[in-house]
């Protein structure tokens, strides 16, 4: 279990990124963060797994307090949290095989890691993960050969290394075409069902939000403005969705479609 | 855009037609700037300026023993008529145009052309053709004499190789002075060995009267026998110290071809030579006839050897020197990059002094630190190594901070999300980003090194380019042209080498 408990980052330039945001994620739950641009997701999200450091507040982990731990005790934390990327983030020139063996750093040797050795076991399980995502043919490729989906693919088999109890996901399918999306998020949904992996995700669209989200939190200028599971995202109320997404946003037709129906939608518009 | 141009023609010149003339042939470029042409006007005039002051400059120079501008003047045409009636009239033309175009541009005629630019510019190279002493006539004329020791430079291979020599030597000794104070002795004639015999075998030495003119010496009769057959001979003196010479007959060495017997005969006047006063008192020189033969294979001379030794020498210079300025700029490329340095004010200063100190390392040629490094560690190519150590610190540490700035960071965070530690991250984040540019560089850098420690052997920075100026100095063009072809052939396989590296790494 998850909690977060009146988390507020102010950066450095006055920003105030987030503001007394609390709230608990259960095992095993696909969260789902909407907000507009800029109103604090990849803040929180960076905020869990410590890549930022918060100005105030807690997170509290399988009963750790996240925000205290320090060296050793944060790698080893980070190592059982999984992060997957809008831009995939990862290194273009190095191999594919290389990029999802990198995700078992916090795991390994680190001498031995530095001359790029890894044992023949975390190499099956490389390939195991490259197979899970079905690019396991890629895997000596440079990872710039790669189209965004294959890309964000790696991404996931690097986060798979780690062996994560939790992924985080900021907006990982924002760079990519909606099928494309419903491909990458139906792996992180098989991954929350099938190896009970808690998710937490921000997402920009509403249809992949209903599709696949088992509770929603909505943001806006740091501030939690809206708490739901998925089915009370379909009976928002408008006044709601502009809580979120502010005054002049309008809901457009597809974001009442939902799951099979918004593939097909999403298809048709291809 | 259609409104901004009907502005531009609304704007109303600051002065008449008429007025703008006036102006501008008192300050020229200033009829421009009341037109509402600031640019224009203000480089015009400031072109103005420039020529007239190089003009006066050039005229003091070929005058500078006349007083007062007008025989100034005079004599400049004197010496060099076409140059000053060219800028003179130049100028006078360009006045009067700049005015013009001040008329035309007030009364809205002509916007006015680039045309008066090109005319400022066919000054400027007029100008600059007598300022530079540019002689194209001594060039050309020059060439035939200049063309031997040239095409020696072109061509020098003979002088690459050599072969082991044999001599084959006999002498007679010549009494300087009269017979009766005692004839040398003859040596007995062994067969089989060179001869030589002179009749007679004392006489007087070839002198200078008062007015340097040679007053010829005895006429010696010189007979040799047991020599290689049909062979050039060559005639020696040795002095009565010992000094051997060539002597010179009618310009051309003394030399004698035998005959088929091995046999010759020759008369040789007895050649001027000054004998130290404290050498006074009996005299006996001695006359030589030498044949040398080449014998055995050819072997690697003198200058290919040294050439070939030195050029190792040059790249290895080159080699150590990128190979300290990699190790020096690597520390040194974090202090200059701006991202790694963007966390303080403290660290923006040391940022922002590092920066400035590669740059002024960097605007002072390799050539002249090696002038530093000689005085430093003195002659040598330590020294060359010294200067472009310093020079490639300050050129690879930029290059490498720009590299360090422009890396991804996106792939930094995802390696330290896994728990990676901070070494870890290095190896696998940041240093795959950094290969390329890292190797690209460094080679580029190696490159560079290798061609510029050809010349800093010019200032004693060691190298190939020592041995070159020495080779030059002596006159020795054969020697300077091997090196010179080594240089050019060491610099062009190394561009061609570090080339196909750099386009494998990126
Ligand atoms: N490193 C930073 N320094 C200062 N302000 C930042 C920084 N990163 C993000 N912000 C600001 O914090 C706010 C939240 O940003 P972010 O968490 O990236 O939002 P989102 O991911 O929802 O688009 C924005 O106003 C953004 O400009
Ligand atoms: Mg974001």
């Amino acid at each position: 279990m998850l909690e977060v408990k009146n988390l507020t980052k102010i950066y450095n330039d006055g920003t105030v990124a987030l503001d007394d945001v609390s709230f608990t994620v259960k095992d095993n739950e696909f969260l789902v963060i909407i907000g507009l641009s800029g109103s604090g997701k990849s803040t929180l999200l960076r905020c869990i797994n410590r890549l930022i450091d918060p100005t105030e507040g807690r997170i509290i982990w399988e009963g750790k307090d996240v925000t205290k731990v320090q060296g050793t005790q944060l790698r080893n934390l980070r190592r059982q949290v999984g992060m997957i990327f809008q831009h995939f983030n990862l290194v273009k020139r190095s191999s594919v095989i290389l990029n999802v063996l990198s995700g078992r750093l916090g795991y390994v040797n680190p001498w031995k890691s530095l001359l790029y050795r890894f044992s023949s076991e975390d190499r099956a399980e490389g390939a195991a993960a490259l197979e899970m995502v079905g690019i396991e043919d890629q895997a000596n490729k440079r990872a710039d050969e790669l189209s965004g989906g294959q890309q964000q693919r790696v991404g996931i088999a690097r986060a798979l290394m780690q062996n994560p109890k939790m992924i985080l996901a900021d907006e990982p399918v924002a760079s990519l075409d909606p099928v494309l999306a419903h491909t990458i998020l139906g792996y992180l949904e098989k991954l929350n069902k099938e190896r009970d992996i808690t998710i937490i995700c921000s997402l920009h669209y509403l249809d992949l939000v209903q599709r696949y989200a088992t509770r929603i939190i909505g943001l806006r200028d740091g501030k939690i403005v809206w708490q739901g599971n998925n089915k009370d995202i379909r009976k928002m109320t408008d006044s709601q969705f502009k809580d979120i997404y502010g005054e002049e946003a309008e809901r457009v037709n597809a974001g009442s479609l939902v799951g099979e129906e918004a593939e097909k939608w999403h298809r048709e518009k291809l | 855009m259609a409104s901004r141009k009907i502005v531009a023609i609304e704007k109303k010149a600051y002065v008449s037609g008429p007025a703008a003339i006036v102006i501008s042939l008192i300050i020229p470029g200033l009829g421009h700037i009341l037109a509402r042409k600031m640019g224009k006007g203000l480089l015009l005039m400031l072109s103005m300026i420039t020529i007239i002051g190089l003009f006066l400059w050039r005229i003091k120079l070929l005058a500078h023993r006349e007083i007062g501008f007008i025989s100034q003047y005079v004599k400049a045409v004197d010496r060099k008529g076409f140059f000053i009636g060219f800028i003179t009239i130049a100028i006078i033309i360009l006045w009067f145009w700049i005015a013009k175009e001040a008329y035309q541009l007030t009364t809205k005629k002509s916007k006015g052309g680039f045309s008066i630019f090109a005319f400022v510019l066919l000054m400027f190279f007029i100008v600059g053709w007598q300022i530079s002493e540019i002689n194209l006539g001594r060039a050309i004329r020059e060439l035939p004499e200049a063309w031997p020791p040239l095409s020696r430079i072109l061509w020098p291979w003979e002088a690459a190789v050599t072969r082991a020599t044999e001599e084959l030597t006999a002498s007679a000794e010549i009494l300087v002075g009269t017979e009766d104070e005692g004839l040398p002795p003859i040596p007995p004639e062994v067969p089989g060995k060179p001869y030589i015999i002179s009749t007679p075998n004392f006489g007087q030495l070839s002198s200078l009267d008062k007015q340097n003119n040679v007053i010829k010496g005895t006429v010696i009769h010189l007979k040799g026998k047991g020599f290689t057959a049909d062979t050039i001979t060559q005639i020696w003196w040795a002095d009565s110290i010992g000094n051997e010479f060539r002597p010179r007959q009618d310009r051309e060495y003394t030399s004698v071809l035998t005959d088929s017997r091995g046999e010759f005969t020759f008369d040789l006047v007895m050649p001027y030579r000054l004998i130290p006063p404290s050498a006074a008192g009996r005299q006996v020189h001695k006359v030589e006839a030498k044949q040398i033969t080449e014998i055995g294979p050819f072997i690697p001379a003198d200058p290919l050897r040294l050439t070939i030794a030195l050029i190792i020498e040059t790249i290895f210079m080159g080699m150590m020197a990128t190979f300290f300025g990699i190790i020096l700029s690597i520390p040194v490329s974090f202090l200059a990059a701006r991202n790694i340095m963007n966390s303080s004010w403290i660290t923006m200063t040391i940022y922002f002094i590092t920066r400035t100190i590669l740059n002024i390392i960097r605007s002072i040629e390799p050539l002249i630190w090696a002038l530093i490094a000689v005085v430093w560690v003195g002659l040598g190519p330590f020294a060359g190594i010294v200067a472009l150590t310093v020079h490639s610190v300050a050129a690879l540490g930029k290059l490498y901070s720009e590299a360090i700035e422009g890396i991804d960071h996106g792939p930094i965070e995802a390696l330290q999300a896994t728990g990676a530690n901070w070494l870890q991250v290095i190896m696998f984040a940041v240093v795959p980003q950094m290969i390329p540019p890292f190797v690209s560089f460094s080679i580029y850098r190696w490159d560079i090194n290798v061609r510029m420690s050809t010349v800093i052997g010019l200032v004693g920075g060691g190298g190939i380019g020592f041995l070159l100026v020495q080779y030059i100095r002596l006159l020795d063009y054969k020697a300077a042209g091997i090196a010179v072809w080594f240089i050019a052939l060491t610099v062009s396989i190394l561009d061609y080498v570090s080339a196909e590296i750099r386009a494998r790494f990126t």
